[in-house]
């Protein structure tokens, strides 16, 4: 029996692609209309932020932390200050952490909604994009009360937080988690339980557990693959040992679940935020820190669970003011490893769907 | 604390076969070997009996100055355990074993050092620039690496033929 072949065909996606989520680019290789393998073309946003670390001073760095994964800034900056405040040895009072899981949390749900957002448009799904970015629209709101700005919030400080938020800032917050049960339920009904999307993401671009370990993904993509990981729970920093939340765990390894997984941690969030709106004392929100911020001579690593993956700083301080090397691990660039593996076997619309829900944000794939 | 003692009873073991000091910053338990002993150290920290490093969380590339280091951050995704493997690579000949063979994951993290720092990778299947474009001159995150003028920089890029 003879097999008809077709001659393989180089196709280029990118950079400048509407499925791309920035300047990403890959090339695709095909027979007819399926794909055999996968190139990610990285660097077109490379700003070599860590050689910029090298030249400024610890507190200067911070608001290029900002510019790592942009859609979930306050995130970066938490594990950063986390990382110089380990290094030396700084207690940040009770207000200061409380107010620093407040902005964490709600910049997962804003990174999730813009994921879920990008998702659905990725699949031509154009209305739970209006819904999602709408909603996203009160998290930034709330960011700008306080920070001054939407995107690149810049809200935290070696030793706590830039500043107190206005009062106007809690019952906005509090109308906002409201709000938030009936968003989910508007999420599900019109994108996840959508019919046309379960037929377009089920069973598509599979990642076994296995593949998922040995590829060292993180976050929510692993989470979706079956294994029960998250560093708030495996390693807690900062207060989450207080709260009462999950890990939401889910095992059809398939990119369904993947979208689906960031629905669950979503509605985790919220739990967080309500026991944190519920908990946080009066008191001060910054620490007595040095004017000139010297950490001693050594080596400090420390990551934290990133909406998409787990970020990780690695210091190397010699006692001046400035790092010797300054290592950011990122959880998206090592994510798009898998691409080429989970893409094989599908067609061109399929990987667009599939690189989708590996949510990559090209500020922090390049650095 | 049981899992911290478990882990450093078989990281000095693993220290005399290796011929690595251990130490520990901040916590961390902290392995430094020679260039040549790191696959077989890697290995043995992946299959550490109760206490298995089995998740390559990082690998990055250091200049120390008279030499350069390879830091790996090993975790697990079944407990507590963390261990930081440092590579001590010569300046002169940087090259080392790729960690590839034993996680995949190490693919594009080698590559991004071998981008930065010019560390050989003996063994891994495509190593090549991964931000920078194939003619870049120089490894940028080298300590002694001077960048180049406005004028030099902004050169116009000509496209290669397999792209």
């Amino acid at each position: 029996m003879s097999v008809d072949r077709t001659e393989e065909l180089l196709l280029n996606m990118g950079p400048q692609h509407p499925s791309m989520h920035g300047v990403f680019r890959m090339v695709v290789h095909l027979e007819g209309e399926v794909v055999t393998k996968i190139e990610p073309k990285l660097g077109y946003l490379h700003r070599g932020i860590e050689k910029l670390a090298e030249s400024r001073t610890y507190p200067q760095f911070i608001p290029y932390t900002d510019r790592l994964d942009y859609l979930a800034s306050p995130h970066n900056n938490f594990a950063y200050v986390l990382a110089v405040e380990k290094l030396m040895g700084i207690q940040v009072p009770e207000r200061g952490e409380y107010l620093r899981i407040i902005f964490a949390e709600l910049a997962r749900i804003a990174s999730h909604m813009v994921f879920i957002a990008s998702a659905a448009l990725d699949i031509a799904g154009w209305t739970a994009w209006g819904y999602a970015f709408r909603d996203r629209e009160r998290i930034l709101d709330l960011f700008e009360m306080t920070a001054g700005s939407r995107l690149t919030v810049n809200a935290m400080r070696i030793g706590g937080m830039i500043k107190e938020p206005p009062a106007e800032f809690w019952p906005a917050l509090k109308s906002f988690l409201d709000d938030l049960p009936e968003m989910f339920e508007e999420y599900y009904g019109i994108y996840l339980g959508n019919e046309i999307t379960m037929g377009r993401l089920k069973n598509v671009g599979i990642l076994t557990k296995e593949m998922a370990e040995n590829l060292s993904i993180t976050g929510p993509v692993l989470r979706a693959s079956g294994v029960n990981y998250d560093v708030r729970k495996a390693e807690p920093y900062s207060i989450y040992d207080r709260f009462d939340f999950e890990v939401p765990v889910l095992y059809g390894c398939d990119s369904y679940d993947r979208n689906l997984i960031r629905l669950d941690e979503m509605k985790e969030s919220a739990k967080i935020l309500r026991q944190a709106l519920r908990d946080i004392p009066e008191g001060p929100i910054m620490a007595k820190v040095p004017k000139l911020i010297k950490p001693p001579a050594g080596e400090v690593y420390h990551r934290v669970e990133n909406p998409k993956g787990e970020l990780g700083f690695y210091i190397v301080s010699d006692g001046t003011t400035k790092p010797v090397r300054m290592r950011i691990r990122t959880g998206t660039f090592i994510n798009l490893q898998t691409l080429t593996e989970i893409c094989t076997g599908w067609k061109i619309q399929d990987v667009v769907a599939i690189f989708a829900t590996l949510d990559a944000v090209l500020g922090e794939v390049d650095k | 604390m049981e899992n911290k003692e478990l882990l450093k009873k078989q990281v000095e073991e693993l220290a005399k076969r290796v011929n690595g000091e251990v130490e520990e910053s901040l916590g961390t338990l902290v392995l430094k070997v020679k260039a040549s002993y790191i696959i077989e150290t890697l290995k043995a920290a992946k299959n550490f009996g109760e206490t298995p490093c089995d998740f390559l969380h990082d690998l990055a590339g250091v200049d120390i100055g008279d030499h350069f280091e390879v830091v790996y951050q090993l975790s697990s995704l079944r407990g507590p355990q963390k261990l930081r493997v440092k590579a001590i690579v010569d300046r002169e000949t940087p090259i080392i074993d790729s960690a590839t063979s034993i996680w995949g994951g190490a693919n594009f993290l080698e590559r991004e050092a071998y981008d930065m720092f010019g560390i050989q990778f003996k063994g891994h299947p495509n190593l090549k620039r991964i931000y920078l474009w194939d003619d870049f001159e120089g490894f940028p995150m080298r300590k002694d690496y001077v960048a180049e003028p406005v004028e030099v920089r902004n050169v116009v890029r000509v496209r290669r033929e397999d792209e």
